[in-house]
């Protein structure tokens, strides 16, 4: 709250301070800030990079300006308009990332080129289209917003929209959404794995910095009484990548000063100084490199004494959406194949619904591909895969989790840069918030039994600020497997949980197992290939070869058993 | 024949070749360092830039080959050394810092030459009569030398001891390293040729479009577009990737506007990226 009072009382002070021509200029480079913000929110807390920008402030602009001058005599039909055109270019925006993002995986590169291509075509398309747009001279003599007299109106325009963008992009990002886009554009695929619709998150956030660049563009227009074709173009699109750099991409105020400053600097310097622009490209590179947080950067000393350490109290959190009744898992005939390779040769197995089953086999069995399977990951050619009836086989990874399946990974995927707190406030959401709910920040508050006895169990899951890169290799084997169980799952899927432990650790690891194993009441599937593990922990035993069930029974049968025997030759321990 | 129809029928193969020559420098960083360089189509220019400038030193105009050479060579060198070998494997960190280099290359190239259009003479002006129509013979040429370079890059790295050294690279750069090839030096080499090839794409199209700081834009989107279409690490992609998008874009062109030859480029790519992002010839 001191914050926001700061920031508010200093763009009422500006205008004061500077003078008529300097508020003026900063009415204008308070749009591309508002557009910028976005940038920041796509770039700094989902991790891909729009490059076309221009294009959502630039169509805000054309549809505003023709509005403004379609309806001269009575501009107050286009100031109505203007919130619409502003939502016309979130859209267009949420539209695009529905469709390039669609494409599974890596998209980061992708999505950049394919926006910056649309912003080249919305220049084309605006120099051509020479009877709606102007052609290359633009539209001109567009009316000014009705009742502004002077310059400082103008800013305070200009600033009253910024703020507005602020507060926006402020609640976005202490929301649940905003913690799940920072953890996706750490890890993706766990993000998928805890149950939320990854492409969907970055739509949304590629979507609303549309918005944010449609509300600076329609006022641009009244304001500016001018638009060209550069304001959908290649050059504000780097602009405004260049100024959320420099001023710090990650935080909430990193673009808006970034383009004050530099946007401003740059109007003054460009004709004076002929290299400017050259100086201003090795900056980004630099900051790209080796000064990811920019200016903003700078002022992380004062930020944290500006945060309000006042501790709310926790809020109880509902219970799961989907059904929690212990449920049987059936593998029939699952067929799994690389190029080539087959990986999973017909495998039909089924687990109990309540119960701890161990899966062990050599090297290249098919142990972790059966959960990749079971998770939505790999696609099967064969077979089906069903929970309780349902069929599982076929849906992407977030609605399997959504069924109750939850899944520890072999190698430890905590979101490093994120809280312990925020860590495990991802795995209470998992199956449990719906999407509107996703933007309530009460969320982070929320805690459940479960949470509350491990915190007891494990005091270190309570030291909530502490990021979770700063843990040790063995806590954060524990912070991961308790993200799992925190999502209350009927299927657990652990692959190999205590790999690279110390024997304290391990212990620790089992003890937690077998806790969760009463406690949650469903079935815990581990894959381990240390047999002291699997006799302490198992009460039936898969053995895999080949892609197939080799074996199943209890640790002593499976032993004696001469088929296993025969594959283990040489004997593992 | 039709005289109208042979013409616009090399120039399909015309627009088809130079468009696999403009991507092949990509389609090697690309492809066999996994980093996307958005600079690309600035080292084009600077190919454009060298043609003009060896001809306002009234220098023959094969000069301007070495003299593209030796600038993208050292600038791909040093790009190498401070930008891209500190963030292999961290696609997204070179995407944005190729992306600044293509701002800084083209700044320069404004500071210098400012923001106006040059023009380069052709260098071997004249037609050819041909099947009823009269043809540039710069046009034809450009057609050999595209496919030469096409086909004595698929040669060497097929037969040559370093094309084999890339290809171990390329699929365990650990092993590699351990078998002592330096990966290092072998990674600044392949990123070299591609920057030189851009250069040397921009030489041959250098007296047949505007030269400007921002040509580059265009070529590295189209570029990416034949690699998207076509797939990466095959030269059969590559050239139905060109095929596709050249061929596209030139007949829509043609027939309505370049704007909408542009679009339907766009559009298709998204098409593809969504409904096989390994391209016509998947590779794997």
């Amino acid at each position: 709250m001191r914050t926001a009072s700061l920031i508010v009382l200093i763009a009422v002070a500006l205008p004061f301070l500077l003078g008529p021509f300097w508020a003026y200029q900063l009415g204008l480079y308070a749009l591309y800030a508002a557009a910028a913000v976005g940038v920041g929110l796509c770039w700094g807390q989902a991790g891909f990079l729009p490059l076309g920008q221009a294009l959502f402030f630039g169509l805000g602009a054309y549809l505003s300006g023709l509005t403004f001058i379609a309806f001269a005599d009575l501009p107050i039909v286009a100031v109505l308009a203007m919130p619409i055109f502003a939502v016309v270019s979130a859209l267009l925006a949420y539209a695009i990332g529905v469709l390039v993002f669609r494409r599974r995986g890596e998209s980061g590169p992708y999505f950049s080129m394919i926006t910056l291509a649309l912003s080249l075509l919305a220049f084309q398309i605006a120099t051509s289209w020479n009877s709606v747009t102007g052609g290359f001279n633009g539209l001109k003599g567009i009316p000014g917003l009705p009742g502004l007299n002077d310059f400082s109106d103008v800013y305070y325009v200009s600033a009253g929209v910024l703020l507005i963008v602020l507060a926006i992009a402020g609640w976005l990002y202490t929301a649940p959404i905003g913690v799940l886009w920072r953890a996706l554009a750490q890890n993706e695929r766990r993000v998928q794995l805890f149950g939320f619709d990854t492409n969907q998150l970055k739509a949304a956030a590629f979507g609303l910095s549309g918005l944010m660049a449609g509300i600076g563009g329609v006022i641009y227009a009244p304001q500016q009484g001018i638009v060209t074709p550069q304001v959908v173009g290649f050059g504000l699109s780097a602009d405004l990548v260049i100024w959320t750099a420099v001023g710090g991409r990650g935080n909430l105020l990193g673009p808006v000063i970034g383009t004050l400053l530099v946007g401003s600097l740059t109007a003054q310097l460009r004709d004076t100084l002929p290299f400017w622009e050259v100086l201003m490209a090795v900056f980004f590179i630099a900051i790209v490199l080796v000064f990811p947080k920019g200016i903003a950067g700078l002022a992380d000393p004062l930020a944290r004494f500006l945060k309000s350490r006042r501790k709310q109290p926790a809020v109880a959190a509902p219970k799961r959406l989907s059904s929690d009744l212990p449920a049987r898992l059936v593998l029939n005939g699952v067929g799994v194949r690389a190029g080539e390779f087959t990986i999973l040769d017909r495998l039909s197995l089924e687990f109990e619904p309540t119960g701890i089953f161990c899966v062990i086999g050599p090297n290249g069995a098919g142990k972790t591909s059966m959960f990749n399977a079971v998770s939505g990951e790999l696609a099967t050619v064969t077979g089906s895969i069903d929970l309780g009836g349902t069929p599982v086989s076929g849906l992407t990874p977030h609605r399997v989790t959504r069924l109750g399946v939850a899944r520890k990974l072999q190698i430890p995927s905590v979101f490093q840069h994120l809280s312990i707190a925020d860590n495990l406030a991802i795995a209470l959401w998992s199956g449990r918030a719906n999407k509107l709910q996703l933007l309530d920040p009460r969320l982070r508050r929320w805690t459940t039994p479960m949470l509350e006895d491990l915190q007891t169990r494990y005091p270190f899951l309570a030291s909530a600020e502490r990021k979770a890169g700063e843990l040790s290799h063995g806590e954060q084997q524990i912070l991961e497997l308790a993200m799992a169980l925190l999502t209350e799952p009927r299927v657990l899927l652990l692959d190999e949980p205590c790999a690279g432990l110390s024997p304290e650790e391990t212990t620790a690891v089992i003890g937690i197992v077998r806790w969760a194993a009463v406690r949650l009441g469903g079935a815990i599937i581990v894959i381990e290939h240390d047999m002291s593990l699997v006799k302490e922990l198992a009460e039936v035993v898969y053995v895999l070869h080949n892609g197939t069930l080799l074996a199943k029974g209890s640790v002593g049968a499976i032993q004696a058993d001469a088929a296993v025997r025969a594959v283990y030759v040489g004997g593992e321990k | 024949m039709d005289p109208l129809i042979v013409t616009q029928a090399i120039n399909l193969i015309y627009a088809v070749s130079t468009l696999a020559v403009l991507a092949l420098g990509l389609a090697v960083i690309f492809g066999l360092l996994g980093v996307l360089n958005i600079a690309h189509g600035e080292f084009i220019m600077i190919g454009a830039y060298c043609a003009y400038v060896t001809q306002s030193g009234r220098w023959p105009y094969l000069a301007a080959v070495p003299l593209t050479l030796i600038v993208c060579g050292i600038l791909g060198w040093a790009v190498e050394w401070i930008m891209i070998r500190p963030l292999y494997r961290r696609p997204f960190d070179t995407l944005v810092a190729t992306w600044g280099l293509s701002l800084l290359l083209r700044k320069i190239a404004e500071a210098i030459f400012g923001l106006g259009f040059y023009s380069v003479n052709i260098p071997v002006p004249g037609t050819v009569h041909f099947l009823d129509t009269e043809y540039p013979i710069y046009r034809l040429l450009l057609i050999a030398v595209s496919l030469l370079i096409v086909i004595g890059l698929v040669i060497w790295y097929g037969g040559s001891r370093t094309g084999s050294r890339i290809r171990a690279m390329v699929s365990n750069p650990e092993l590699a390293q351990a078998q002592g090839i330096s990966v290092r030096r072998l990674a600044a080499g392949t990123f070299i040729v591609g920057t030189c090839l851009a250069g040397l794409g921009g030489v041959m199209l250098a007296p047949l479009i505007p030269v400007q700081p921002f040509m580059g834009l265009d070529y590295v989107l189209r570029a990416f577009f034949v690699l998207i279409v076509g797939g990466l690490g095959s030269v059969s992609g590559l050239l139905s990737g060109a095929a596709v998008i050249g061929g596209v874009d030139s007949i829509i062109s043609a027939t309505s506007s370049a704007t909408d030859g542009y679009f339907a480029v766009l559009v298709l790519s998204i098409l593809f990226l969504w409904l096989r992002p390994r391209g016509i010839v998947a590779h794997s």
